[in-house]
């Protein structure tokens, strides 16, 4: 898809995921080993009450869902093959709510502003809102995606 | 536990130096490979022609490994209580496997919660490069808001 044809203002359903306490414990283990990640029974203890959720792994896993997203539309050929997606940085992430083990999260993208990119004016800057909501409709975590496209050739 | 860093410890202007680490191939393909499947972070071959020209950490691979070197820093010596949210995070430069990379973390301000318990530190922390070349330049940043119990309710 070239930056001309991202269509705005229309919300996307990526797909869902469910975090187990297999996940959030093997996520933190690698790369967020603070108690109430990593350890069941000091969880308990910590504020939270109970294991929850590394904020990276929330995050992280919105990635999985695009690209699986994206990949499902490339096979129906809603969508051409385009590798040069490039991402300057991700703006206003939100951890609303603490991610508990058992928890089902459906995120979605809505494309909601294009502009310029004088470095590189080849490509051009969109910005999309992004959720992460559970089965009741409760957002756990929001951010701004912000991703470089390829303009179409003049 | 008073030798654990509380609310009241951190002032606008200190440095905490978090470590350095080198980047594998092993790693960044494992990490790609879960959450963001694309040629530049997963096939080496296909990365060289990519517009990072190389095999290159995934943005948020990286988020999550600088995670791990503030944990294991700064916040497991701490009574860190978890993150409401980052303001920005810019991914500046490519990170190729066998880069040398240097944290550092940077208080920006400090202020106390509406809820007695807690305040919240504000925090730059700056992904550089650590070797010879280019040696100091900055590939990634974000700016991260991070809850801390104070002492009088400890």
């Amino acid at each position: 898809m070239w930056f001309e044809d991202v269509p705005l203002n229309q919300k996307i359903t990526l797909g869902s995921y469910t975090f187990t306490e297999e996940n959030i414990i093997a996520f933190a283990k690698r790369y967020d080993p603070q108690p109430f990640h990593v350890d069941v029974e000091a969880a308990k203890r910590s504020a939270y009450g109970g294991l929850i959720a590394s904020g990276w792994h929330t995050a992280a896993v919105w990635m999985k869902l695009m690209l699986a997203h994206r990949r499902e539309r490339i096979a129906a050929g809603a969508e051409q093959v385009q590798e040069n997606y490039v991402s300057p940085g991700v703006r206003e992430l939100r951890w609303l709510k603490p991610v508990r083990p058992g928890t089902t999260l459906i995120y979605t993208n809505e494309s909601c502003a294009k502009r310029e990119w004088k470095t590189r004016p080849e490509f051009g800057l969109i910005e999309g809102m992004n959720e992460a909501r559970d089965e009741k409709g409760e957002l756990y975590y929001s951010f701004i995606n912000r991703v470089l496209i390829a303009r179409k050739p003049a | 536990m008073s030798d654990l860093m509380h609310f009241e410890d951190f002032r606008a202007g200190q440095v905490f130096p978090l470590g350095t680490l080198t980047l594998s191939a092993e790693e960044v393909i494992a990490f790609a490979s879960e959450f963001d499947p694309q040629p530049q972070h997963t096939d080496p071959e296909a990365a060289k022609r990519s517009l990072l020209g190389g095999l290159a950490a995934s943005g948020w691979h990286l988020g999550a490994l600088a995670m791990r070197m503030m944990v294991d820093g700064l916040f497991n010596k701490s009574t860190s209580m978890g993150s409401p949210g980052i303001d920005e995070v810019q991914w500046r430069k490519p990170v190729l496997v066998g880069d040398r990379l240097r944290l550092d973390g940077e208080v920006l301000d400090t202020r106390p919660s509406s809820r007695p318990d807690r305040g919240f530190v504000r925090f730059r922390f700056a992904m550089t490069r650590d070797e010879d070349a280019r040696k100091g330049e900055l590939v990634m940043m974000f700016v991260c808001s991070v809850m801390f119990k104070r002492r009088s309710a400890a």
